[in-house]
């Protein structure tokens, strides 16, 4: 028994990480040179890991890793030639009425909800198997582009959470016990985000990922979204690595 | 080394049990004098924990605020601003309160002080003095901070069992027992002593809503009445659908039984009730605010098809007098279950209906179309052509007018 709980708690351990799993669509050339891109709202939210496992949102956090998140991604787009707008309010725009914003946000809601579904939550669709990304937002988002001027639209999703003092402890407690044969490591903080692209001459979402660090020691972190360099990190991981559907991928590779 | 094991952690289990079920019996009642309100006018978030609910919360609302679920009259939601704005004590003022159109009977409170009402809840209430007092349930949530104090017995519960597991573990492990059946009592009681103070919350609630009330001068009476007609139209319910009225496990439940709230409530009136004094229930104040949107209360709520609620909902509201409107819809039931019979009583509803001057159109419609069905050609076209003539733009005027030119019908 001891033996399995030490072995268990190595694995777990070992099974501490960050994990990306991006899809694309078939035909998607990630954006390059002179594109318009707009954010939509970034909904960010930081919180603290009590003793207990709750996590508890912290509003200076929040804030502070919002803003954080928004100049990196700034930096990170006009890298790649991008002109990027985040959209803060959603009556900010002077073509379009916050009500269509608020539209649009719900329907990628919808969208985004099956996109996780079905892509990442494990209920595949044997009709979409291998055939990339296949989502659209359709005809409302067109209209939106047309509106607005913009080529994508970006919807970004990020929470972190941190393991409190008592969670730390406690986790050192739990592991502790591994040596005489009750293992309860516990995990505290991580990272979860999302980001999803939406072409607005098309209405496709193109493409799509997913970040998550975590790890079972409570107070070991990978990332840190409150520092500067934090959200840059999670930018990077969450954008910087965007690969082309399989379609330009193949052609790309037959002409090498 | 089991038997062993398993005895002791059968005592432990009982020991647990046995806590648990003594948080579990009824509180006693919380008294409406005691209720004082925690925050003032203008109210801001200060500590950490409850700024970061706020700031959450500003999302939501704003989410909500957009919801095409909402009922955005503006004449009615001016009159329950207004009601917010009289029944809502110190914060009456900074409270938020929006109607959603969802058959049910509910309303919600948030932590940053708005409210949600379901337009089941108008359809429901009898007279303003009732809707005051869910509204001023919910604002004592508000006023007395239920939420934030909710979140912090939650966070306060779990980290003390999660202590305990882990150091009961270790402890276990050190003198070679496995804990885990125990810990999973604990985790068992955590949950019942949250459930616990969630009951608890909800009879301040009452207290505090019983009293805010009264203080303005409504008969503090309507709210235990409020919870009588929710029992029985439960009952009632029920009963159509040959189930037995389900009572919830008062240990596993977040709100106090019905039936304790609503004898908590009557004692809680008589208390508040000043001899002597003038009680208004605003009757005549609410029907006029809701007379635009209660044909498509009645028409939402007829369409549930859940016959025995629908039935005491009506006959409650008839008991302040019968209507056009009304009857109607009691004739709507039946059409809509149409189960053997149902006919028959859905023709002498629409017909009943036609004696009252507010009958609306449709009742023409429906009672021109029975007509015909039993064989009345002559009567059945008079009342169809008084539905044209009463609705001559309705969906159906075409058909109808087709339908009163072929002959001999």
């Amino acid at each position: 028994m001891r033996a399995v709980g030490l072995a268990l708690a190595a694995s777990l351990m070992l099974s501490a990480c960050v994990q990306t799993r991006q899809y694309a669509d078939l035909q998607f050339t990630p954006p390059q040179g002179d594109y318009k891109l707009i954010v939509m709202r970034p909904d960010v939210s930081v919180g603290s890991v009590t003793t207990g496992g709750m996590v508890e949102p912290r509003a200076d956090w929040t804030e502070t890793s919002r803003a954080n998140l928004i100049a990196a991604l700034k930096t990170q787009q006009a890298g790649r030639g991008g002109n990027v707008r985040v959209l803060a309010r959603r009556d900010e725009l002077a073509n379009v009425s916050a009500d269509t914003v608020a539209e649009l946000e719900r329907l990628h809601g919808a969208v985004g909800n099956s996109i996780a579904l079905h892509k990442y939550l494990g209920a595949y669709l044997p009709t979409k198997r291998r055939r990339g990304l296949e989502y659209t937002l359709g005809a409302d988002a067109v209209r939106f582009g047309q509106a607005t001027g913009y080529d994508y639209a970006l919807f970004l999703y990020a929470e972190d959470s941190f393991a409190s003092s008592g969670r730390v402890a406690l986790g050192v407690v739990g592991l502790a016990g591994c040596f005489i044969g009750f293992c309860a490591p516990m995990g505290g903080g991580g990272q979860f985000a999302y980001a999803s692209l939406v072409d607005l001459r098309t209405g496709e979402v193109v493409w799509f990922n997913v970040l998550q660090t975590g790890s079972q020691v409570a107070g070991i972190k990978f990332g840190d979204i409150r520092t500067p360099e934090g959200s840059a990190q999670m930018v990077e991981r969450l954008l910087g690595r965007m690969k082309p559907g399989r379609d330009v991928q193949r052609a790309t590779d037959a002409k090498k | 080394m089991s038997s062993l094991v398993s005895r002791r952690a059968m005592l432990a289990g009982g020991g647990a049990i046995a806590a648990s079920l003594a948080t579990g019996v009824a509180a006693e009642r919380i008294l409406p004098s005691a209720m004082i309100p925690l925050i003032g006018p203008g109210y801001r978030p200060i500590d950490v924990d409850e700024r970061g609910l706020w700031q959450q919360y500003a999302r939501v609302e704003e989410e909500i605020a957009g919801s095409n679920l909402l009922i955005k009259d503006p004449a009615l939601t001016a009159y329950l601003r207004d009601l917010i704005g009289k029944v809502g004590g110190p914060a009456a003022k900074d409270m938020r309160i929006y109607l959603a159109r969802i058959p049910d009977f509910n309303a919600v409170m948030f932590p940053t002080g708005f409210a949600v009402v379901f337009s089941g809840l108008l359809l429901r209430m009898r007279n303003e003095a009732q809707l005051a007092g869910v509204i001023a349930h919910e604002s004592g949530h508000f006023l007395r901070k239920h939420q934030l104090r909710q979140w912090r017995d939650q966070r306060r519960k779990t980290d003390i069992f999660s202590i305990l597991a882990v150091g009961a573990g270790v402890a276990g492990a050190g003198v070679g027992i496995y804990t885990g059946q125990i810990a999973q009592l604990g985790q068992l009681g955590t949950i019942l002593s949250l459930l616990q103070y969630n009951r608890t919350l909800e009879a301040e609630a009452d207290a505090m809503g019983a009293r805010l009330l009264a203080e303005n001068g409504y008969p503090p009476i309507e709210m235990a009445n409020t919870w009588q007609q929710l029992i029985d139209e439960e009952k009632l319910s029920a009963k159509y659908r040959r189930k037995r009225y389900h009572r919830d496990i008062s240990l596993l439940s977040t709100h106090p039984a019905p039936e304790s709230r609503m004898a908590d409530l009557r004692i809680s009136a008589s208390e508040l009730t000043v001899p002597g004094r003038a009680y208004d229930n605003g009757r005549a104040r609410y029907l006029a605010a809701i007379a635009d949107i209660r044909p498509m209360l009645l028409d939402d709520q007829v369409k549930l098809n859940d016959p025995g609620a629908s039935q005491y909902i009506i006959d409650t509201l008839a008991k302040d007098g019968w209507n056009g409107l009304l009857r109607f819809y009691e004739a709507e039931i039946w059409r809509l279950r149409n189960r053997a019979g149902d006919d028959l009583r859905a023709a002498q509803g629409y017909a009943a209906a036609l004696a009252y001057p507010d009958a609306p159109a449709d009742a023409w419609r429906w009672h021109g179309l029975m007509l015909m069905k039993q064989g009345h050609a002559a009567e059945s076209r008079a009342a169809l052509s008084h539905y044209l003539a009463m609705k001559p733009n309705a969906p159906d005027a075409a058909f109808v007018r087709q339908m009163l030119m072929e002959p001999n019908r």
